[in-house]
């Protein structure tokens, strides 16, 4: 099961303090719903855990997170996580986010995704992997924005951004329930009856 | 002495529609499945299997498995290696991994057993076991896996050129099979005026009976004895593997096959759960059972079909075909564990120029390894049978399209003729019996065919028809029961089967047989035969089947075999106690053999009625009173190898009408007249059609196995898969006639799977035959809604 999205969602912060939060992977990770950065390998290498949860099925995705590229000039980060849940599923995602400037108030980030998905909770899930992933990402992009919102209005010194926007974080839900994707099918669902479309 | 006709139905033999046997305790809960079976200090095993489809292990852990209280042994491909029981041989010539050996091939491949105290035990150390996966490229797409450079599935077999069936010609290439005439059929085909060619797919689907595949291994260490209660369509076959796989000695290996709840081919193989059941036997001395999950058995045990077809047919203008070639792609998955007689790697594929005289024809099948689950059994059908039928059904409906002939009549035009009988085909088969036309004739007049032309050709005129009307036919020509030994065997042993009776001194009697039921009712039927045989009640004659210890060697029951093979070894071992019981009746009415007449259950004295003994009186008298020099008891047993397959075969229709808004095909009549020769139990007849049409109707508009890129099968649950219930299933009409064939000691020819093999194109023909006026030619199955609805879109005819 393959999921490939592209995203763009405008911020409500300049460029180069949500450059902040995007150079700092486990800022990232701690905007991402159920998403968790844990032991540091390697300068490029961390250890990760996913929680998602689907109807009756849960799954906890534990494995590694690999930094590719941090692009500074660019705004731009990639990388790459695998990872397996003991039920006998496994997924990997290939990252690309990076930040372009709107004004000197606001810009956008731009992200794009490859996300594969076997075992179980492909077999299962599969019918709504499309529509979890984009609820996942919206979510990554409003806690992503509160991260930035929350930083001193001046950039600090790189050594000490990491901690500071890591205490900035606001408390978020640890993974993503079902409900919340029900709610929001349904929502979506009501829009289309009145012709709103999305 | 009461009337011939009363002791006829005293008897209830052949013809009588009795009650079967065995449902007295099937409908009060008392059967006896492999999971019924509880033995003493019984452990669990459950199994890891892999999330993804192709992959590299680079590590397995057991340590925390192992920590959980309850865990008794954790198995890998690494332990069962210096058994030398990491791979196993399969029935088509092939190894199979018994546990992922450093590289998983399919998803939901076995990778680690675990065995425990319990079954919830398992499962928790199941989750426990680590293992790490490098993901390698996904061939799922047959077509894809031969192009050059392809990734090669097997590295096992690097280097291997020679396959168990001849030239390999890509890493991913199992065999070629070639039959017919090549060179016949291409000239055929160069002067021939029309051809037509099409692609068929027939998609991988899967058996899925019931009753899932499960087994509990039990190992005697002390007496060195090996029990096992399996989920087996040909215990004797397993118990040769075993002891060949195992080195304990064959006398020492004992195969129970109990009740089973349904095969369809998905129990014929040995699956890697039952040779880890019987190894952690041995190994802890302890019985152990293993019972898969509706998933594991979707996903990983034998599947069916998954043949890409290319037909063609080159033709008179009149309709008079006089060609046939096929090409054919098959996709065997990771191993080539395909259920065959050993001679032939497509099956009886060759039976594809079904009931027609075609002069010429030939077919070639290549089998390819894909990331897929292996198997390829002969779900409900005799080897690769359903496919060959549905090919030929197909090809002779895209043919009277094109030559705008009726679809009745083109069928008319190329039957084989009564008096062709029996009848060689191009292919080299000899046809024992039939009558095509009269069959055909009765169906068409039974539905009125011309009416409901007429009806389709109004709704078609007419644009503010809700519906679309298909009538679909198929006559098709069925080839069962290997099968004669010098053509069929498997690992090695000819396909005959057997029965052993033994008739006791009050006239009951025990009938054992190389077969197993799997509902079939051949408690029922099998003592049909024996109570007009030798004359005594069917209700007083026990027949016993799938324990190794006591039943005589038999191949099992799968591609309708029992009838023909076992029946005429029950029929010839009666006849053998028939004669013996000849010799005692002369002795006791003190007359020679010859003077002495048979009349439904005794002896008579030609010339004086009024002496005689009835087989109740001489059964007694073989043990009381034997003739001077003959030994006394009354036993026979007979193994039996047929000179021939039978042919069974029959005339089905089918009207559909297509909702033009939603694409739902609704079935309006199905119309199925089956000629399976001599007919032992209608009512089970009647029931076996009943089943077979059902589960026809299930492949033809509901059943598929669908892969995602990664090899993800994503119909694994009856959530998916479709199987039908009484909801969904259509009202079937029944019909016969009875052409015996001539070969077989009672005339019978097997019925169980022509309703199967029959009825999948004809829903498929009566589907396309719907949008026939609009230039389609063939929708490749299943004929669900949605893809149906596809069709009316393209076809402009949606609403």
């Amino acid at each position: 099961m393959e999921v490939k999205l592209e995203k763009r969602f405008p911020l409500a912060v300049d460029a180069d303090r949500a450059w902040l939060v995007l150079r700092d992977i486990r800022a990232v990770a701690a905007s991402m719903p159920g998403a968790e950065i844990g032991e540091q390998v390697d300068a490029n290498h961390f250890q990760g855990t996913v929680k998602v949860k689907v109807g009756p099925a849960s799954a906890i995705f534990g494995g590694d997170v690999q930094l590719l590229e941090i692009d500074p000039p660019a705004r731009r980060l990639r990388i790459s996580a695998k990872g397996a849940d003991r039920g006998g599923s496994s997924a990997s995602m290939d990252l690309t986010a990076s930040l372009g400037v709107v004004d000197e108030k606001r810009s956008v980030l731009v992200g794009s995704s490859h996300v594969v998905v076997n075992g179980k909770f492909a077999q299962f899930g599969g019918r709504l992997i499309g529509q979890v992933s984009e609820l996942v990402l919206a979510q990554f992009a409003i806690n992503f924005e509160a991260a930035a919102v929350a930083l001193p209005s001046c950039p600090a010194a790189p050594a000490s951004a990491a901690r500071q926007v890591a205490g900035a974080m606001a408390p978020r839900k640890t993974e993503l329930s079902a409900f919340a994707i029900m709610w929001s099918l349904m929502k979506r669902w009501l829009r289309g009856l009145f012709g709103v479309r999305t | 002495m009461n009337a011939p006709v009363e002791r006829v139905a005293a008897l209830a033999g052949i013809g009588d529609s009795r009650l079967r046997k065995e449902d007295a305790r099937f409908i009060q809960g008392k059967g006896n499945y492999v999971d019924d079976i509880k033995l003493p200090g019984m452990l669990h095993m459950d199994i890891v299997r892999a999330p993804v489809a192709h992959a590299r292990i680079k590590r397995i852990r057991k340590e925390e498995a192992l920590k959980i209280p309850g865990v008794h042994a954790v198995l890998t491909a690494d332990d069962l290696k210096p058994l030398k029981l990491h791979w196993m041989p399969t029935l088509a010539g092939d190894v199979a991994a018994v546990l992922a050996d450093e590289k998983v091939h399919f998803q939901m491949q076995e990778v680690a057993v675990v065995i425990a105290d319990d079954r919830y035990i398992a499962a928790d150390a199941v989750e426990a076991v680590g293992v790490e996966y490098e993901d390698l490229p996904v061939l799922i797409d047959p077509h894809e896996a031969l192009k050059p450079g392809a990734t090669v599935l097997r590295e096992d077999l690097a280097g291997k050129t020679q396959g168990a069936h001849g030239l390999r010609t890509h890493p991913n290439h199992i065999f070629t099979w070639e039959a017919g005439d090549k060179a016949a059929a291409d000239a055929a085909f160069a002067r021939a005026p029309v051809t037509v060619k099409e692609q068929l797919l027939y998609p991988r689907v899967h058996p899925c009976p019931l009753e899932t595949c499960g087994c509990v291994a039990s190992f005697d260490p002390v007496r060195g004895e090996l029990t096992t209660y399996m989920t087996s369509q040909a215990p004797h076959v397993v118990r040769t593997v075993v002891s060949l796989l195992s080195g304990i000695p064959e006398s020492k290996v004992r195969i129970i096959s109990p009740d089973i709840g349904g095969g369809f081919g998905n129990k014929v193989g040995v699956y890697p759960g039952y040779v880890c059941a019987i190894v952690a036997s041995i190994v802890l001395g302890k019985p152990v059972k293993w019972v898969e999950d509706r998933i594991e058995n979707i996903s990983s045990t034998a599947f069916a079909r998954d043949y890409h077809m290319a037909g063609e047919l080159a033709a008179r203008p009149d309709g008079r075909i006089i060609g046939l070639r096929v090409n054919v792609i098959a996709d065997h998955g990771a191993f080539d564990a395909c259920a065959d007689p050993t001679k032939y790697p497509a099956g009886l594929f060759h039976i594809c120029s079904g009931s027609y005289d075609i002069g010429a024809a030939y077919c070639r099948v290549d089998g390819v390894y894909t990331n897929k689950a292996p198997g390829g059994v002969a779900y409900r059908c005799s080897f690769r049978v359903t496919e060959a039928v549905y090919l030929v059904e197909r090809m002779i409906d895209v043919l009277a399209q094109k030559l705008n002939i009726d679809k009745a009549e083109i069928r008319y035009r190329n039957f084989i003729r009564k008096e062709q009988f029996p009848y060689h085909s191009p292919f080299g088969f000899e046809y024992d019996s039939g009558d095509y036309h009269t069959a055909l004739t009765k169906v068409l007049d039974a539905v009125d065919y011309k009416a409901l032309r007429s009806e389709q050709a109004a709704k078609r005129k007419d644009p503010s028809s809700p519906s679309l009307m298909g009538i679909g036919i198929a006559t098709f020509t069925e080839v069962v029961g290997a099968g004669p030994a010098k053509m069929c065997d498997i690992l090695g042993v000819g396909m005959f089967d057997s029965c052993e009776i033994r008739v006791h001194p009050t006239g009951s009697a025990i009938a054992r047989m190389g077969t197993i039921t799997q509902g079939q009712g051949h408690q029922t039927t099998y003592a049909q035969i024996i109570a007009t045989e030798i004359g005594i009640p069917s209700d007083v004659v026990q027949v016993e089947e799938g324990d190794t210890n006591t039943a005589p060697y038999g191949l099992g029951t799968y591609g309708s075999r029992s009838t023909p093979v076992a029946g005429a070894a029950i029929a010839l071992a009666a006849r053998k106690i028939h004669a013996k019981a000849r010799k005692i009746a002369a002795h006791l009415l003190e007359v020679g053999d010859q003077d002495l007449e048979w009349e439904i259950d005794r002896f008579k004295v030609k010339g004086d009625p009024s002496r005689s003994k009835t087989m109740k009186d001489i059964c007694w008298a073989a043990y009381h009173e034997p003739p001077p020099g003959l030994e006394p008891g009354l036993e026979a047993v007979h193994y039996y190898d047929p000179p021939n397959f039978t042919y069974p075969f029959g005339s089905y229709l089918c009207v559909v009408d297509i909702d033009k808004t939603t694409g739902e095909v609704k079935v309006r009549r199905f119309y199925a007249l089956d000629d399976c020769g001599t007919r032992i139990n209608p009512m089970i007849i009647e029931g076996q059609i009943h089943g077979g049409l059902t589960e026809g109707f299930a492949v033809a508009l509901g059943q598929q196995m669908p892969f995602d890129a990664q090899g993800n099968l994503l119909g694994n649950t009856l959530m998916d898969y479709f199987l039908p219930t009484a909801v969904e299933t259509p009202k079937w009409e029944t019909d016969f006639t009875v052409t015996p064939s001539p070969h077989h000691p009672i005339g019978a020819k097997g019925v169980a799977e022509s309703p199967h093999v029959g009825s999948i194109p004809c829903f498929s023909n009566a589907v396309v035959d719907a949008f026939a006026h609009l230039g389609v030619t063939h929708m490749n199955m299943p004929h669900t809604s949605w893809r149906v609805w596809q069709q009316l879109k393209t076809s402009a005819v949606a609403r």
